[in-house]
């Protein structure tokens, strides 16, 4: 009795067993249509075998074939060595056959046409291109991750042009307490991106040179000349000449910029190299030795570190979301501590901290230097 | 292009319905007909799955990826082996109850239970069925665009192997018992090995097995499978025109253990259902 009544479940389980394993193999066929579009025709005849492409992307690629000859025909997918990726046995003449094989690695792989089943079949070259099918979706998150950050870079070379554009105007009238008060205003841009400025060779020095840092021979140009000129010596006869050089240089930056490829990889270094920006010049007042207004360079600096750090968040998300709240706790701490110094639209002086504070702030830059250095190994992953 | 198409329908048909009519025969002729109405659950789970799937993976772009398929065609394959294997024994066991029975001494333990009859009847038809009913849909789409002969073909071959499944049934009811379970016996032997055969080829073809490419011999000249003999040899014996060496090796060792196996006089109850008829009388 008991034995009747388990029977049905039998046969139950064994079609379960089956539908599942079909299900867990679905899959949509928005790979195949990312990897470049329809199914590939493939028209077979007793003594040809035409395909429609030959070659493909790397993912799932749809093969159509249709039997024009008059004997029963095969079609196979191989790859090097004749390992089978994917068959259609039995096609009879008159009939369409839908292959779909998921092909994950690039490389050489050969179309065969068996009409007769027999043999080897007439064969055809087979190329796949692209990389490994089954990191499309982390290749689509660093994908998204450079193209947000590049719209970042883009709103802020465009404000850094037409900024540094009006600066160079007042430097140019000789309105110096207006040039004094756009300084520091105009270097936030330049500040927000420059580990995009440091791949362009010896634009980064022509615009962001310290005085400290020339090197024999180099003429001292830049935000820093202009500064000196500005609050310490008073302007000079070439700094009409100088605000030009930087408008050009400045207008250089954001053309190259545009052309720039960065990878995921390059986002977490930059946002790591921001904040030793930080750490080395900011912190240290050695940056602004005139104007001393290191505070909002350190505020601009971090910002661009956020900028790339937001970029890449979904992937960090993903793949370790303990660094990323460690990221966000202490962006937030040293935050915290620079909106404590702000005065008016902007801050207070260098000059005005105290001791206790710089050191306040430097080990706030050292809680968070230690997470961003993981961020690249994890987005290498 | 009608002629091809109906003997794929005969062959994928053939060896499914071989098995059920023997098992009904075999069921009908030891008067066990209460076990009957298992065998049509089993087929029926097996066709609907079949179609089913089949219309999943023809009209979604859902599909098993090729080494899964081949993985569970594979498998299935060597389950129905393990399955047809027990039938020829409990057949030639049944058989000697049947004797024994005839002599009044009914064994109840012999008895088959309603599990081995659906899951074997389910595994016959299931085997080639996903194959089938994807070639099925693909006759059909054919017919809507484009030519009906594909599918008229493929029906006619399936109607064909339920015909000669339904001869071969008639045929063995008027046998004797004896006979039957002889003739059926050795002939499931070769048809097991076969689906053996068959089933270790879809492993190789998957990479599963090593020696896809070490032919024991290539008969696609001589005994091409698209011929009508071929399709024929195909459907019952699973008949390969390219065989694998791993292939042609576990046909014969399976026929060389099995065949002897199951011919081997056991004991004195070897000749017992002719005895048992001489004795009645
Ligand atoms: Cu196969």
């Amino acid at each position: 009795m008991t034995v009747r009544k388990t029977t049905p479940l039998a046969v139950v389980a064994s079609a379960a067993a089956l539908v599942a394993l079909s299900a867990c193999d679905s899959k949509s066929d928005t790979a195949g249509a990312a990897a470049g579009g329809g199914p590939i025709k493939v028209s077979a005849s007793d003594t040809a075998c035409e395909v429609s492409a030959t070659t493909a992307g790397a993912g799932n690629l749809t093969f159509e074939i249709t039997n024009k000859g008059t004997k029963v025909t095969e079609f196979y997918l191989y790859a090097e060595g004749d390992r089978i990726m994917g068959e259609v046995e039995n096609i009879a003449p008159g009939l369409n056959r839908r292959l779909i094989v998921e092909v994950a690695d690039a490389g050489k792989y050969q179309t065969a046409c068996k009409p007769g089943m027999a043999g080897a079949g007439i064969r055809g070259d087979f190329t796949v291109t692209g990389g490994v099918a089954k990191q499309n979706d982390a290749d689509a998150q660093k994908a998204q991750a450079t193209k947000s950050y590049a719209d970042y870079i883009a709103n802020n070379t465009a404000a850094l042009q037409e900024e540094t554009g009006k600066f160079a105007d007042l430097v140019k009238a000789g309105k110096v307490d207006e040039a004094k008060a756009a300084y520091a205003r105009t270097r936030v841009y330049y500040e927000r991106i420059e580990p995009v400025a440091e791949k362009f060779g010896d634009l980064d020095p022509a615009i962001d040179v310290r005085e400290a840092d020339l090197e024999p021979g180099q003429q001292f140009t830049g935000f820093h000349r202009l500064e000196k000129d500005l609050f310490k010596t008073g302007l000079q006869a070439d700094s009409g000449q100088i605000a030009d050089k930087l408008v050009t240089d400045v207008k250089e930056l954001v053309t190259k910029s545009k052309a720039l490829e960065l990878t995921a990889l390059d986002l977490a270094n930059g946002a790591k190299g921001l904040l030793d920006e930080v750490a080395t010049g900011k912190i240290t007042g050695e940056e602004e030795t005139f104007s001393h207004t290191d505070l909002w360079d350190f505020q601009a600096n971090l910002d661009g570190s956020k900028g790339a750090i937001t970029s890449l968040r979904p992937i960090l998300q993903a793949k370790d979301p303990a660094l990323t709240s460690t990221l966000d706790k202490e962006f937030a701490n040293v935050q915290g501590l620079l909106d404590k110094q702000r005065a008016g639209d902007g801050f207070k002086l260098y000059t005005d901290l105290s001791q206790d504070q710089v050191k306040e702030f430097a080990s706030a830059v050292d809680a968070l230097s230690e997470p961003l250095s993981k961020v690249a190994e994890v987005v290498s992953k | 292009m009608l002629f091809s198409s109906a003997l794929i329908g005969l062959r994928e048909g053939l060896e499914a319905a071989l098995v059920v009519s023997i098992l009904v025969a075999f069921l009908v002729k030891t008067e066990r007909r209460h076990a009957l109405r298992w065998v049509w659950p089993g087929v029926g789970a097996a066709v609907l799955l079949s179609v089913a799937v089949g219309a999943v993976l023809t009209y979604t772009t859902a599909q098993l990826s090729f080494e899964h398929q081949e993985l569970l065609g594979g498998s299935l394959s060597i389950v129905a082996v393990v399955f047809v294997t027990a039938m020829i024994f409990w057949m030639r066991k049944a058989a000697k109850s049947i004797a024994a029975e005839l002599r009044g001494k009914m064994d109840d333990a012999l008895d088959v239970g309603p599990a081995a009859v659906l899951l074997l009847s389910f595994l016959a038809v299931g085997r080639e069925g996903l194959e089938t009913a994807v070639f099925f849909y693909s006759a059909v789409q054919t017919a809507q665009s484009d030519t009906v002969q594909p599918l008229i073909g493929f029906a006619v071959g399936i109607a064909a192997a339920v015909v000669l499944a339904w001869l071969l049934y008639k045929g063995a009811v008027r046998f004797n018992l004896s006979k039957f379970f002889t003739i059926t016996g050795v002939l499931l032997v070769f048809v097991a090995a076969g689906v053996l055969g068959y089933g270790l080829h879809d492993l190789q073809e998957a990479a599963f097995l090593p020696g896809i490419s070490s032919l024991a011999f290539d008969a696609s000249a001589t005994l091409p499978e698209t011929s009508w003999y071929g399709a024929l040899l195909k459907g019952i014996f699973n008949y390969s025109q390219q065989t694998t060496v791993l292939q042609a090796v576990a046909w014969i060792a399976y026929v060389v253990i099995v065949l002897p196996l199951f011919l081997k006089p056991s004991k004195k109850t070897a000749p017992a259902p002719a005895a048992a008829a001489a004795s009645k009388e």
